[in-house]
């Protein structure tokens, strides 16, 4: 793997992206351009970028998993049904709500790994069959009643409000949200796993090449343990965020969003064929989807227009990224199909 | 009946896919009782069919290759808006009902083979890999899609077009003869054409295929096209049998799709199936489906049911793959 610098070409064309799409918000409506804004974006992208190391991980394997929101919403749901459900006090701590989601994404997690190990077919395939089921499992056999904002833990409420700082502006204070706390110890783990250990350097080499990983003595089971059960770790961390964040649980919640975190991991440059992905990338990626998301409205249009941009930036991101590559191999005269 | 013996030993899976559809199809009969077969059951099955399978077949084309679409809900989602703008003469005023009809057709299908024709492109001339680009197209056509209509619905289509979704020749819905004629096409496609021939190569081995002068690239956006008229022909059925278009429907279909053509035998890892197989699925997942209907069980639990089967079936196809390799290994060493 080639590292020429901190930014590498995709990294400085996002950022280009997100400076311009700033500016032209920031011509159309002043009001954009706000301390509020950015903490708002921050505060609201916590669940994706969660979810987007994850799955970054799990693409930088070589495999794929559509299963983390349904992963994320069963930890999520269990834990809000112990957490309210338990006569005792003391369980209603937000420690032990990670702990559990974060057990209960683990497990699941391990089940996918097995599965895609096994049973030797696109993990994609396998994933979105354990999506309806580990979906299914929970609104048949553990319920499907919606806890309301005065339902849901009070762990959760206070984890919601509270704030790491505040600052004085022209409207009133505004603060930014302790959520910013597991993305930046996610990201930071992530960072140090993928850069700084054995396995992570492990999940490079299986995603580049299964049979020469194989043959350096790495084992790719081992190895797909690990990822998918990460995955599903995040995931838990994730489903307990974003319980937080709405105040509420459906039980359809999330569901339905693992494509939009996906694209937001491959408009950062994560390659889908495995092998290469880089955690600012997936930053840049999931901020870019978050500030659509967020200021559209700015723009005066309505947030109905969000995949239609989503949607045109991925076509544009991954030709751009599949071609480079075709290039390059073409000259080389390796042809992959 | 010599034939039949013959038929049996030479497509041994193809059979034990039917009597697994025997099998489901009778075990159902039993389950649920006399209101399983009514002749209004089978008169609904006949048109709900239709717009499932011809997205089932276009999942099958994709596994062919080898690939995946996953954005062919989607497009048909979309062309259906499309059409239904024109023919709900939002777009086209003043005009006759019959050539609003004609033109509403023929956008949906021009919209669709165009939406084929980007996923075939990003595919063959940009190497994207098929499921990165089909999921991006996904996520684009479904942004249309909302975009034009804001998450709401399109009604007031012309007579005729609704009266075509719910007409019957000779008792049988005119929409399924479509469906059986266009499963005829393709089966003989790939069973008898030069095309077929390639796509079933080009899915054992594209690298070798590239080297054959096939041309990879040309084939790949004929077979994506093909699957975007699949997904426009759905979407036409979907908008004239439930009169309205709307972003969102029939998102389980994906799932569906794929379940069918694995079930089907067709391998995801491409140059394997065959379209009788698929059709053989198609008729067992939709008996299951309206038995489900009967039973009325909530979407959570069709869910949990369609995630456990596709899982299943995959073992067992997993299980049945190592017994068949032991055998040919112990062949070989005999």
């Amino acid at each position: 793997m080639k590292r020429k610098g901190f930014i590498n070409r995709t990294e400085g064309f996002l950022i280009g992206i997100i400076f311009l799409y700033c500016a032209a918000v920031t011509i159309v409506n002043p009001a954009f351009l706000s301390f509020e804004t950015l903490f708002d974006i921050l505060r609201s992208s916590a669940v994706t970028m969660i979810m987007a190391a994850g799955i970054m991980v799990v693409i930088i394997s070589g495999g794929i998993d559509v299963s983390f929101t349904a992963v994320a919403l069963f930890g999520a749901y269990v834990t809000t049904k112990i957490l309210t459900e338990a006569q005792a006090p003391w369980i209603d701590h937000l420690g032990i709500a990670f702990l559990c989601a974060v057990t209960m994404g683990v497990l699941w997690g391990l089940f996918n790994a097995v599965l895609v190990h096994k049973l030797k077919l696109p993990a994609f395939i396998i994933t979105l069959g354990t999506q309806n089921l580990i979906f299914g499992i929970m609104t048949t056999f553990i319920g499907s009643k919606t806890y309301g904002a005065a339902a849901i833990p009070k762990a959760f409420s206070r984890f919601a409000s509270a704030q790491i700082f505040q600052i004085e502006t022209g409207t009133g204070k505004v603060g930014v949200s302790c959520f910013v706390i597991p993305m930046i110890l996610v990201l930071a783990l992530t960072w140090f796993i993928m850069y700084k250990t054995k396995m992570g350097r492990s999940i490079f080499a299986l995603g580049n090449s299964e049979s020469a990983a194989r043959r350096i003595g790495i084992d790719p089971f081992r190895v797909r343990l690990f990822v998918y059960a990460y995955m599903g770790a995040l995931a838990g961390v994730a489903g307990i965020v974003y319980v937080s964040q709405v105040k509420c649980m459906y039980p359809n919640a999330l569901v339905g969003d693992e494509l939009s975190v996906i694209a937001a991991a491959v408009i950062g440059g994560t390659k889908l064929s495995g092998g290469q992905g880089k955690l600012l990338g997936a930053f840049l990626g999931v901020m870019i989807v978050h500030l659509l998301n967020n200021t559209l409205i700015f723009l005066g249009l309505s947030s109905s227009w969000n995949n239609f941009f989503v949607g045109a930036l991925m076509i544009v991101s991954v030709s751009v990224t599949a071609y480079q590559e075709r290039i390059k191999n073409r000259r080389h005269f390796i042809f992959t199909e | 009946m010599s034939k039949l013996k013959k038929w049996i030993r030479e497509d041994s899976s193809l059979f034990a896919l039917f009597l697994l559809f025997l099998a489901v199809a009778i075990g159902l009969r039993l389950a649920v009782g006399k209101s399983m077969y009514t002749p209004e059951r089978m008169l609904l099955m006949g048109y709900q069919v239709p717009e499932f399978g011809l997205i089932a077949l276009g999942m099958t084309f994709s596994f062919l290759l080898g690939g995946i679409d996953l954005s062919l809900v989607a497009n048909a989602n979309l062309s259906g808006i499309l059409g239904a703008y024109v023919l709900s003469g939002a777009w086209f005023t003043g005009m006759p009902a019959q050539a609003v009809v004609f033109i509403g057709i023929c956008t949906a299908l021009f919209a669709a083979v165009a939406g084929g024709l980007l996923n075939g492109i990003m595919i063959a001339k940009f190497s994207v890999p098929p499921m990165i680009a089909t999921l991006a197209t996904m996520t684009f056509y479904n942004g249309i899609a909302m975009a034009l209509t804001g998450g709401g619905s399109l009604t007031g289509f012309p007579e005729i077009f609704i009266r075509f979704g719910t007409a019957r020749l000779a008792g049988i819905p005119v929409i399924f003869l479509i469906f059986i004629v266009v499963t005829l096409i393709l089966g003989l496609i790939l069973a008898k054409t030069g095309l077929g021939r390639k796509i079933y190569l080009y899915g054992e081995n594209p690298i070798a295929t590239r080297f054959s002068a096939i041309g990879n690239e040309r084939l790949i956006i004929l077979v994506f096209c093909l699957n975007g008229l699949l997904a426009g022909l759905s979407g036409l059925t979907i908008i004239s049998r439930v009169t309205t278009a709307k972003v969102g429907y029939g998102d389980a279909y994906l799932v569906q799709a794929m379940l069918v053509a694995i079930i089907g035998g067709v391998s995801p890892s491409g140059g394997r199936g065959k379209i009788s197989g698929v059709m053989i699925a198609i008729a067992t997942i939709q008996v299951l489906s309206s038995a489900f209907t009967i039973w009325q069980l909530s979407p959570y639990n069709r869910k949990l049911i369609w995630g456990f089967v596709l899982i299943f079936v995959i073992f067992v196809n997993h299980l049945i793959g190592i017994r068949s390799r032991r055998k040919e290994k112990r062949a070989a060493q005999n």
